[in-house]
């Protein structure tokens, strides 16, 4: 079999379970692709190949004794360094927490290996998920596999390089404000933000309790079903857990999206943040292709995207603070300049500021809900432009704000994030993002037929 | 004013050493406020903090 590195987990779960394809095989060929572009890449802060070929190894054991752990048996995965890992050091990416050893596996990851997965190891991250591509901490920033000069989008940074870049098919990242479908925007595959308290933040380190989820980034909307089904699920230990079971959210998705109603939330990228011609191109298409497919598309309007990310970051920054406000008293010089600044801004907001950003909320999860009266899922932008180059960090700057992401962390509804076409440009890709509500499997029926977009290939390193 | 607030929030080290980081932070901060439209409903609730989903 060729090109192992490419393979989708389901593939690669299916052919192991078929035994027609080795888990020690698949995990040859990742660890030559990591060994040959991972000192470009700069995905993983802690890989531990040895590790990782044991479980393979156990896990083709398994297959030959006739057992499947489940539906990920011998699947390689990768986990965001925010994300505890038994055994491990979670260290956020920062010079903080560069010795936390921790001893069990967040409730996520200890999913995935009750499904057969076998953790490759630990990926970059924006510093405690807030910062941005930095130079000025203990491992470099990722890069973006489509134009190495440029940033793969974050903070779930390793994430969204290292499945683009054919390294693993699969990996965990958290979302605040925007963190999983960020790097699934910039790096041209999915990335899924979870329902609110679908999915269990136990073992991840906060950012801020009432914004962060967890979520799956995949190289295809299947895939990223299949791991959602692996990870969710109520956890009683997870005070913001949803009670609901984990549903089959990849069924009914070959139906396609004839019927689906979809409001098109144009004015987040006309209006609101203007974005490039290039997005607003690739956008008109994605609506146009939905409508040829069957779907339904009409305008719909939200509160502004600048009072949702006003509202996003005051009760982000707030919340962040009662975190690391001991840290930044005490050792702010062990922080990235970027992290610190943006870590230290819920010093200057009062009690006032968060409540009146809490009642705001629930005004906006209305909004939406009324909106989602009429369609059943939201089309917008993600990102407003393409990815800056690593080396102008002004531009970064600028153009991280850019982003019609933060809205459905606010109101907590689910919301994906795949490619709607390259920029000409550059090698890199600028997508969009959709949202529904309860009902997710429309939002990845929607999506689904997106896979016939283009494909992670091209400028990928080889 | 923003150093005020900076000691009253224990940052007195971060002034000392970084002090145009903590200046861009009362920014940041103030500038998201700013942005931010309060409810004009005295009724609007804060509560519940945050909702999670049903049915999923």
């Amino acid at each position: 079999m060729s090109d192992l590195h490419w393979m989708t987990a389901t593939e690669a779960a299916q052919a192991i379970a078929a035994r027609k394809l080795s888990p020690v095989e698949l995990m040859k060929a990742l660890l030559e692709r990591i060994a040959r572009l991972d000192p470009k890449l700069n995905v993983f802060i802690r890989f531990d190949g040895d590790a990782a070929m044991d479980a393979a190894k156990a896990a083709e054991a398994e297959v030959a004794s006739g057992r499947l752990r489940g539906p990920l048996h011998g699947v390689p995965v990768g986990i965001k360094d925010i994300i505890d890992v038994a055994g491990l050091p979670t260290t956020c990416h920062s010079k903080i927490l560069i010795d936390n050893v921790v001893a069990a596996d967040a409730v996520c990851v200890s999913r995935l290996r009750g499904a057969g997965a076998i953790v490759l190891g630990k990926l970059s991250t924006h510093e405690f998920a807030i910062g941005g591509p930095s130079f000025d901490l203990p491992w470099p920033p990722a890069r973006n596999p489509w134009n190495t000069d440029h940033h793969p989008g974050g903070s779930s940074s390793g994430s969204g390089s290292g499945i683009a870049a054919g390294l693993f098919p699969m990996a965990l990242g958290s979302d605040t404000g925007g963190s999983v479908r960020n790097p699934a925007s910039a790096c041209g595959i999915v990335g899924l933000k979870p329902t609110y308290g679908l999915v269990s933040r136990r073992g991840v380190f906060p950012l801020s309790f009432t914004l962060d989820h967890v979520g799956p980034l995949t190289r295809t909307v299947t895939d990223n079903a299949l791991m959602l089904e692996t990870i969710a699920g109520h956890d009683p230990l997870d005070p913001g857990s949803a009670t609901a079971p984990a549903g089959h959210y990849a069924s009914g998705m070959e139906r396609g999206v004839r019927g689906i109603r979809v409001g098109f939330v144009r004015h987040f990228h006309e209006s609101d943040v203007p974005a490039d011609r290039e997005v607003t191109a690739a956008l008109e298409h994605v609506a146009r292709t939905l409508e040829t497919l069957g779907g339904e598309v009409r305008d719909v309007r939200l509160p502004t995207l600048g009072e949702f990310g006003a509202v996003n970051r005051v009760i982000l920054q707030s919340e962040a603070w009662a975190i690391h406000g001991p840290w930044l008293r005490e050792r702010p010089g062990d922080y990235g300049q970027l992290a610190r600044r943006r870590l230290m801004a819920g010093a200057f907001m009062s009690a006032g500021d968060y409540v009146q950003a809490a009642r705001r909320r629930l005004q906006m999860i209305a909004a939406v809900e009324d909106a989602l009266r009429d369609v059943d899922v939201l089309l917008c932008a993600s990102a407003m432009d393409p990815p800056s180059r690593l080396d102008d960090p002004v531009e970064t700057e600028r153009t991280y704000p850019r982003q019609a992401r933060t809205p459905f962390n606010v109101t907590g509804h689910p919301a994906l994030a795949m490619m709607a076409g390259r920029s000409s440009g550059a090698c890199h890709c600028r997508c969009n993002s959709s949202a529904a509500t309860s009902a997710k499997r429309r939002c990845f029926r929607s999506r689904g037929r997106g896979s016939a977009l283009p494909a992670p290939t091209g400028s990928i390193p080889r | 004013m923003v150093e005020l607030l900076a000691r009253r929030a224990g940052l007195d080290k971060a002034l000392a050493e970084f002090p145009e980081d903590v200046a861009a932070a009362a920014e940041q901060a103030s500038s998201s406020v700013a942005r931010m439209k309060a409810p004009t409903d005295p009724r609007a609730e804060p509560w519940p903090p945050m909702r999670t989903g049903s049915g999923l």
